[in-house]
């Protein structure tokens, strides 16, 4: 026992600056191991942007931009547009799934679930290829807009319901209940209270759905047709027959570019808190 | 502004019986607290009233109509929460102005009014801040404040002040209290918080198991307590087990004075319980009535006997005794002065007088009262 | 004050509510399904029938399921025997990637939770990946050019870029970093569940880093980890582009990639179909592992 105190009276002497050299070693590797990754899930990105700026023979020049907002036009515009119609479809059907699977007393809830998020588990390849079967011959809508969106929609509501679900879970019933007694209808209290606070929750539906159907380019690949090319799928195509061009560099530049903005955008607003449980972190 | 009664309501979830067979007539104006231990079904009640949750039977009513079929919406009440629930996106003149705008009222009007509930609660210069940015107690304020705008008939409390501090909350139920005399609303305020019954209250009901056990006023519940749960429940008591061995008519209109025997103590009592000679009871003593005397002191008297100090704790405003009086041990507090001079007493005998004597009827040998 | 007004009407009443009280509940639950209908209409037609027609044509021989549909089992059998190296092919590189993810996604995971205070800077740029593999491969490829400006660079520091450009380590690779977030996600979620207190506990008794490693935060954390490695897993299996993009014919022999050829390049939708019914298979029942390892997203 008396050996004990001692040491630990004689320590503070020798060993204390050595140990915090090695805290300090090891502080830098860990940081460093975790920047040395970030540095990695930009590069791509990174390389792609230089690639589009880089002018033969040295110096850089914004070009390749030119067909962007050119030949590339229309499919960013489809790529804008199915991903607007696709959030919209979205929330019109995730926002009452969610309030019947929270609020109200429905049988197998799990189950349903599940079954609801099937699509989520689905390889995309295997989606394509069942989607593109169902298409011609069930629905006879080979490679239309209205079966690009159905595409979007069942792939990707799941990541719309779940942060709903999460949100609609953490809001306390006593708002629903104060706007009740203060004489508030059923739709006056969703528009007025609940849409408002479930707006993060929401906000993520929104965010998850378009990070992954403004990119998406392989279910695309499958049921899409000439009239039907997305900005992503026309990375894809160009990089397969015309190899690696700068105007292609510049396209996915472009669409990289916009979607981490929305997702600045989106942290610097509501945080990752609603993101929690979903795809994305 | 409306009298509300309860017939006969029962709310069950599932087989648990919450609220078992209600029945309650609450005057216009007047302010009634539903006072019980948790889980008893306060909460259960008031939301019944309140129509967040239908009654599985029985009907409630609002001056004559019945309002079972009636949305909470429509019911035009108030409903103050315990978590004061204002809207955490809306700002307090706008959380104040939500009753109006929801049923249409003009801009004028609704601004007016929510200037007119601001400075009632003494909370002017708020309007803007956002309910995260304001104390508790401000936060509690904006809750009244929301829910008298809209001019509602009845005012429902559910343990409104039980989140806030005590300093906060003695002096927050004397503004409910203000705000309810001064509007002439009916009010049901629960609580678990005996003196905050007791302080605002013209009627209290006790309740007990989705029971009311006893209603009545501060004095009723307090000194003439009609079970032993209200007797144990409220305050602190002395239970004595005992039987009736003579009663003494009192003059027309007034209670007669019933003699107890239990073991070797002697004790009288008004009657107001309806008793008989043989009777076996039950008789509480509050430790605060109980008078303390030297032993040479009125030792003649039947009604005083001798007990052994065995406990002395000083609290303060109060010291608390434990005596063995005759094997039977008794809970005495003493205040005052009179106090100091007994810090000293362990281990010595003194002379007790048990006063305000009350006596409920000993349901001994019936098994549900033991269970 | 109390009013009872008939008692004998009470009786008939406890018989009578019940009843209302089941029809108010059967309301509930009535409108409850009605709010999950547009929902479930959607999966119903979109993925639900799909997948069944796919089921369906796997067991007809060519296309001839659009024209006169021959059945037969023939598809599966051809899988299971002339493409038995696709199947192996993305066996092979889901786990290897997913393994890959699993070593450096745990110590990445860890020092971000305990550690590291710009968590929120590091989500952000965890999103990158998660745009998807084919900007990944994309701008991967020209990293490894030889002649780009990124290629000299590692060809100056001993990496001979003409090496990668199309290999196995390179698909394996870009597999690795999109589905890094999803590990991180999983272990992460695990470890900030184990109480930090726990590891000081460990170290205050004596136990060496390794120590604590092994008996008290593997133990702890192990469904995350797997639930990651699993989720990982699932969706490598569906990999496309990065072969496609990084890697040689060898790389390229996935069922994905295998599948696009022949159902929409060869319109042998039978095999094809065959191959993604192999696929689904296949995914579904590692989600379902990893569901039940992480009990739900939703933790229900
Ligand atoms: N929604 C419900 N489902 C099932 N049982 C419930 C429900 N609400 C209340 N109960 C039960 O009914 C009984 C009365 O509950 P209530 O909330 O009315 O009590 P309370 O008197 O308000 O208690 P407290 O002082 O703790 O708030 C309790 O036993 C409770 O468990
Ligand atoms: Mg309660």
């Amino acid at each position: 026992m008396a050996v004990s105190v001692e040491t630990i009276v004689a320590r503070p002497a020798a060993p204390e600056p050595r140990r915090f050299r090695h805290g300090a070693l090891l502080a830098v590797v860990q940081h460093g191991y975790i920047w040395f990754w970030l540095a990695i899930f930009a590069m791509p990105f990174l390389a792609t942007l230089f690639y589009s700026v880089q002018q033969t023979g040295g110096g850089l020049t914004l070009s390749a931009y030119q067909y962007v907002l050119g030949s590339f036009r229309d499919n960013l515009v489809l790529s804008a547009v199915s991903t607007v119609v696709t959030i919209l479809v979205n929330l019109l059907i995730a926002i009452p799934a969610a309030y019947g699977l929270v609020r109200y007393p429905v049988p197998g809830k799990n189950l349903i679930l599940s079954t609801l998020n099937l699509s989520l588990y689905t390889p995309a390849a295997v989606m394509g290829i069942s989607l593109v079967i169902a298409y011609a011959f069930l629905f006879r809508i080979p490679q239309s807009f209205i079966g690009l969106i159905a595409a979007y929609v069942v792939g990707t509501f799941p990541l719309m319901l779940v942060p709903i679900i999460v949100a609609l879970r953490d809001l306390p019933m006593v708002y629903e209940e104060a706007a009740k007694t203060l004489g508030a209808s059923r739709w006056q209290s969703l528009r007025r209270v609940e849409l408002p606070l479930l707006g993060p929750g929401i906000s993520a539906g929104i965010l998850l759905t378009f990070v992954i159907v403004f990119n998406e380019f392989l279910v695309t690949l499958f049921i899409a047709g000439p009239n039907t090319t997305t900005a992503a799928l026309r990375v894809y195509t160009l990089t397969r027959t015309a190899g690696f061009q700068p105007s292609t560099a510049a396209l996915a530049t472009t669409m990289q570019l916009v979607s981490f903005l929305v997702v600045l955008l989106f942290f610097q607003v509501f945080g990752s808190r609603y993101l929690k449980g979903t795809y994305l972190i | 502004m409306s009298r509300v009664r309860l017939q006969e309501v029962t709310k069950r979830f599932g087989a648990a019986v919450a609220v078992d067979r209600i029945s309650a007539d609450i005057a216009e104006g007047e302010f009634v607290t539903l006072l019980g231990p948790s889980g008893c079904g306060k909460t259960t009640t008031l939301r019944m009233v309140a129509g967040l949750i239908d009654p599985s039977s029985g009907e409630i009513l609002f001056d004559d109509q019945v309002v079972n079929a009636i949305p909470p919406a429509k019911r035009n009440i108030g409903l103050a929460f315990q978590s004061h629930a204002l809207f955490p996106h809306l700002s307090v003149a706008r959380n104040i102005a939500f009753g109006l705008e929801v049923k249409g009222r003009a801009k004028q009007e609704t601004a007016a009014r929510v200037r007119e509930m601001l400075e009632m609660v003494e909370l002017a210069d708020y309007a803007d801040r956002m309910p995260a940015q304001l104390s508790g107690g401000q936060q509690q304020r904006v809750a009244l404040a929301r829910m008298l705008a809209t001019d509602p008939r009845v005012l429902l409390f559910d343990e409104p002040l039980s989140a806030l501090d005590r300093n906060l909350r003695d002096t927050l139920k004397y503004s409910i209290l203000a705000l309810q005399r001064r509007t002439r609303k009916t009010a049901i305020y629960v609580t678990h918080d005996q003196s905050e019954a007791f302080a605002i209250s013209d009627r209290i009901f006790v309740m007990h198991e989705g029971r009311i056990e006893q209603s009545g006023s501060q004095l009723d519940i307090y000194l003439r307590p009609q079970t032993e749960f209200v007797a144990n429940f409220v305050g602190d008591n002395n239970a004595l087990r005992g039987e009736v061995i003579g009663v003494e008519r009192g003059a027309p209109g007034e209670p007669g004075q019933l003699l107890i025997q239990s073991g070797s103590i002697r004790l009288t009592a008004a009657d107001y319980a309806g008793l008989r000679l043989g009777d076996s009871v039950l008789a509480f003593v509050r430790p605060e009535n109980i008078a303390v005397m030297p032993v040479d002191v009125d030792a003649a008297d039947p009604d005083t006997i001798v007990g052994r100090v065995e406990q002395i704790v000083f609290e303060g405003p109060t010291v608390q005794l434990l005596v063995d009086a005759h094997g039977i041990p008794l809970r005495v507090a003493v205040s005052g002065l009179e106090r100091l001079r007994l810090l000293d007493a362990e281990q010595r005998q003194v002379r007790l007088r048990l006063q305000e004597v009350s006596l409920v009827r000993d349901r001994v040998g019936q098994p549900a009262a033991i269970a | 004050m109390a009013q009872t007004t008939l008692p004998q009407s009470l009786p008939a009443e406890p018989a009578a509510l019940p009843l209302t009280e089941a029809r108010q509940t059967r309301r509930q639950t009535l409108i409850g399904v009605g709010l999950l209908t547009p929902a479930a209409l959607v999966a119903l037609c979109f993925s639900i029938v799909p997948l069944f027609y796919l089921v369906q044509v796997s067991l007809t021989r060519g296309s001839s399921f659009f024209f006169t549909p021959e059945y037969t089992f023939d598809n599966f059998q051809t899988v299971g025997t002339r493409y038995v190296s696709t199947v192996w092919q993305t066996l092979k590189l889901a786990s290897l990637a997913s393994l890959l993810d699993l070593v450096f996604g745990y110590p990445f995971a860890y020092i971000l939770i305990r550690k590291v205070r710009y968590r929120e800077f590091a989500r952000t740029m965890m999103t990158f990946p998660l745009f998807g593999p084919l900007y990944l491969a994309f701008g991967m490829f020209y990293i490894l050019l030889p002649n780009g400006p990124f290629g000299s660079i590692l060809q100056a520091m001993g990496i001979n870029v003409a090496n990668y450009l199309f290999s196995l380590p390179a698909t394996l690779f870009a597999m690795a970093v999109f589905t890094f977030p999803f590990m991180v996600m999983n272990m992460g979620a695990a470890l900030s569940n184990v109480d930090p207190v726990l590891e000081e506990a460990a170290k205050t008794l004596g136990a060496k880093p390794w120590q604590i490693f092994t008996r008290v935060l593997f133990p702890l954390s192990r469904g995350g980890i797997l639930a990651g490695f699993l989720m990982c897993f699932g969706w490598n299996l569906g990999v496309f582009a990065q072969p496609l993009l990084l890697g040689r014919l060898q790389e390229q022999n996935v069922l994905s990639v295998v599948m696009y050829d022949k159902g929409l390049i060869q319109f042998d939708y039978g095999l094809a179909a065959a191959m993604g019914v192999v696929l689904m298979a296949l995914a579904f029942f590692v989600t379902w592992l990893s569901l039940r390892f992480s009990r739900g997203a939703l933790g229900t």
